[in-house]
């Protein structure tokens, strides 16, 4: 089978499954209520982040999240019967006696529903812009988040027509990869504060404190300071950093890191982007087991400890290991693999049938 | 391959559909066992077996959707196994499910269904065309087919088959859902499509129906194909012959003189349609019907009671009544 007519066969069945799925009046309507939703949000977020002084960073960065939610709970139930759903309609096997390989069914269909989640970011386009227009979103910003979100979705599309093509019910598959979907948006956090939480560790602060001194007001200085024991106290911390790890492979993390950070001169994230990835890179710091206080000193020497003064949220930022490429990695491995499981389950002829399951 | 020069083999290929020794299980259960049939270019062989005899699985490992465990096939010399993509070009498969995509309608779906075998947009245009006319559509080529009736689904899965002209056509139960007419015209169509060189096999519960247009019949039971042996012996077997006379006093009268019915003649009963009698062989029926007219009965109508693939059909299963207790024996016939 040369290129050409590989491409040709795959696009008939793009176009074939565009034309049974998504044609017809409710699926406008669909994204009529999603395009009104995405313009009451951006209206919404325009008001309160003051868009209009301090650009549209976060009104695009929300869109982007609001598309990735959309696109998520949509996708599986549009993807997810692609392949078991043609079998219980009797249209899979009429199919799969004709020229049209296995891959160019598989792939066709994955297509055909990676488009139609492409469809609300298309969508959404327009408000994306809009957002743009208010100003300081970076290209970098725009590309990248516009293209690992397409990205994303693409992974629900693949894992959704796989789970079809490995299941034999419809509703069973439907019903996977909305887990998957929720395994991976809400799993991931379950999971990172879970086990973060369990994972606690005492942590030592040693406090001295000054009990008694004379304060000399002109030179502003103390003398004759008592000193207290040492006050020992512990307490728990719980470990996140053992854990950051569990976030990268949550897609709305995969974005928000991915997206360059900007900041403010201050040093705070711009964008939801950013407060994210703040976030879950803030998480790959240990926590400090051992604090020493010790307030004589200070007394003495007359400066005040530059105490609870932590680093800025860009130098958190700056300063870990970025994750998204792995967790994108992870996705990417994992739609690709239920594509091929589902080429291998669908494969003619069939050496193997599921039990209870009728080819044709 | 073009799909428009599959019809005319060249010769050199064996054509028709060759089955030696098919066995294939799901789990412990066995669908098909050492099953064996060929069917020659140019003709159109009946399929016939009970429910669960294995018909459809036959019929989706001819059509390069199932392996057998063992066996070979050959499809006008191509393994379906190995050589699918082949076999694909060549065959035209008409499923016992009616499955069509809903919202296409039926001119869309045989244009899909082309461009699916290679053809051109134009192509697949004018074959779709065609088939529309000599499958009768014309009327409801451009509704969506979900509100197609199940005769029209049956028609347009016809069509369907018939897209890349294949030189072997698989149908399983095609004629279920069919009007008279409609039947009559697919007893015409795969007549032609014989006469034309396909090699046809038909699988249908209508027997009366197979009898008019099979030229041979394959017995499938259990999973077995029946012996040509077994068949030979069934066909020949005792069967019920019907007779109809204008006066029924007379018949009966006669058939109760020890001289008219001879010792191979057994009367089985009458109903609404006339008397139905038990006759040995072809040659007792005759003397049968001899014996009458000199007796001066007025018969109207002599003939057996059920077609020749029903008789056969119904004997074959007969011989295994353990297996088969849920099979509706007609109960005319049942003494």
């Amino acid at each position: 089978m040369n290129k050409r007519v590989f491409l040709t066969g795959l696009w008939l069945i793009v176009t074939l499954e565009l034309r049974q799925r998504v044609r017809g009046v409710s699926w406008y309507v669909l994204l009529g209520i999603f395009m009104l939703l995405v313009g009451i949000v951006t209206f919404l977020l325009w008001l309160a982040t003051s868009a209009w002084l301090s650009g549209g960073g976060g009104v695009f960065s929300t869109i982007i999240f609001f598309v990735l939610l959309l696109g998520t709970l949509v996708s599986p139930a549009v993807s997810g019967n692609a392949i078991n759903g043609d079998r219980d309609a009797g249209t899979l096997a009429t199919t799969q006696v004709t020229l049209i390989s296995t891959g160019q069914l598989v792939l066709g269909k994955f297509l055909a529903a990676w488009i139609t989640a492409l469809a609300f970011l298309a969508a959404a386009l327009p408000f994306l812009i809009f957002a743009v227009v208010l100003g300081e979103v970076s290209l970098g910003t725009i590309s990248v988040s516009v293209l690992v979100l397409a990205a994303e979705l693409g992974v629900i599309a693949a894992v959704g027509v796989g789970l079809s093509g490995i299941l034999t019910r419809p509703l069973f598959s439907i019903v996977l990869t909305y887990l998957v979907v929720a395994a991976l948006s809400l799993g991931t956090l379950i999971a990172f504060a879970l086990l973060g939480t369990a994972t606690q560790q005492d942590a030592t602060s040693v406090n001295y404190q000054v009990v008694s001194s004379t304060y000399d007001e002109q030179t502003g200085k103390q003398s004759d300071i008592v000193c207290s024991t040492a006050q020992t106290s512990t307490y728990p911390v719980p470990r996140f950093d053992y854990y950051w790890w569990i976030l990268a492979a949550n897609p709305y993390v995969v974005v928000a890191d991915a997206a360059p950070g900007s900041f403010d001169e201050n040093g705070s994230p711009t964008d939801l982007f950013g407060q994210i990835a703040v976030g879950v890179r803030g998480a790959q710091t240990a926590p400090e087991l051992y604090t020493e206080y010790n307030g004589c000193d200070e007394a003495a020497n007359g400066s005040v400890q530059a105490y609870g003064q932590g680093p800025t949220a860009q130098e958190t930022y700056d300063g870990a290991v970025p994750s998204w490429f792995i967790g994108l990695t992870i996705h990417l491995l994992l739609g690709a693999g239920a594509l091929a499981w589902a080429w291998r389950r669908t494969r003619t002829p069939a050496t193997h049938l599921p039990t209870g399951s009728r080819i044709a | 391959m073009s799909a428009t020069t599959i019809f005319g083999s060249d010769g050199i290929v064996p054509s028709g559909i060759a089955v030696t020794g098919v066995s294939r299980a799901f789990g412990s259960v066995f669908a098909l066992l050492d099953a064996t049939l060929t069917v020659p270019a140019g003709s159109v062989t009946a399929l016939i077996g009970p429910n669960g005899s294995g018909k459809t699985t036959l019929l989706l490992m001819l059509a390069t959707l199932l392996t057998p465990d063992a066996g070979s096939i050959r499809i006008n010399g191509h393994d379906p196994v190995t050589e699918p993509e082949r076999v694909r070009a060549l065959m035209g498969w008409m499923p016992d499910t009616l499955g069509s995509w809903p919202s296409l309608s039926a001119r869309a779906a045989l244009q899909t269904t082309g461009r699916m075998y290679r053809m051109t947009r134009e192509q697949a245009a004018v074959r779709a065309d065609e088939l529309i006319l000599l499958t009768d559509l014309t009327d409801f080529a451009d509704r969506p087919s979900r509100v197609l009736s199940r005769g029209q689904k049956q028609r347009l899965s016809l069509a369907r088959a018939l897209v890349h002209s294949p030189g072997v056509l698989l149908l399983d139960e095609p004629a279920s859902g069919l009007d008279p007419a409609a039947r009559a015209a697919l007893r015409q169509l795969l007549r032609r499509l014989a006469g034309d060189g396909a090699a046809i096999l038909v699988s249908s519960h209508v027997l009366a129906e197979l009898d008019e247009m099979a030229d041979a019949a394959v017995y499938l039971s259990d999973g077995r194909t029946a012996s040509p042996e077994q068949v030979a012996a069934a066909g020949a077997s005792a069967r019920a012959w019907r007779i109809r006379s204008l006066d029924e006093a007379a018949l009966e009268r006669a058939l109760a003189t020890p001289g008219v019915v001879g010792a191979l003649v057994q009367v089985l009963g009458v109903d609404q349609l006339g008397t139905l009698v038990q006759v040995e062989n072809e040659a007792s029926a005759a003397a049968l019907l001899h014996n009458l007219v000199l007796s001066g009965v007025p018969v109207c109508d002599f003939g057996p009671a059920v077609g020749n693939l029903e008789h056969t059909f119904l004997d074959l299963t007969r011989e295994r009544p353990a297996r088969h207790s849920s099979i509706v024996v007609n109960p005319e016939v049942t003494p």
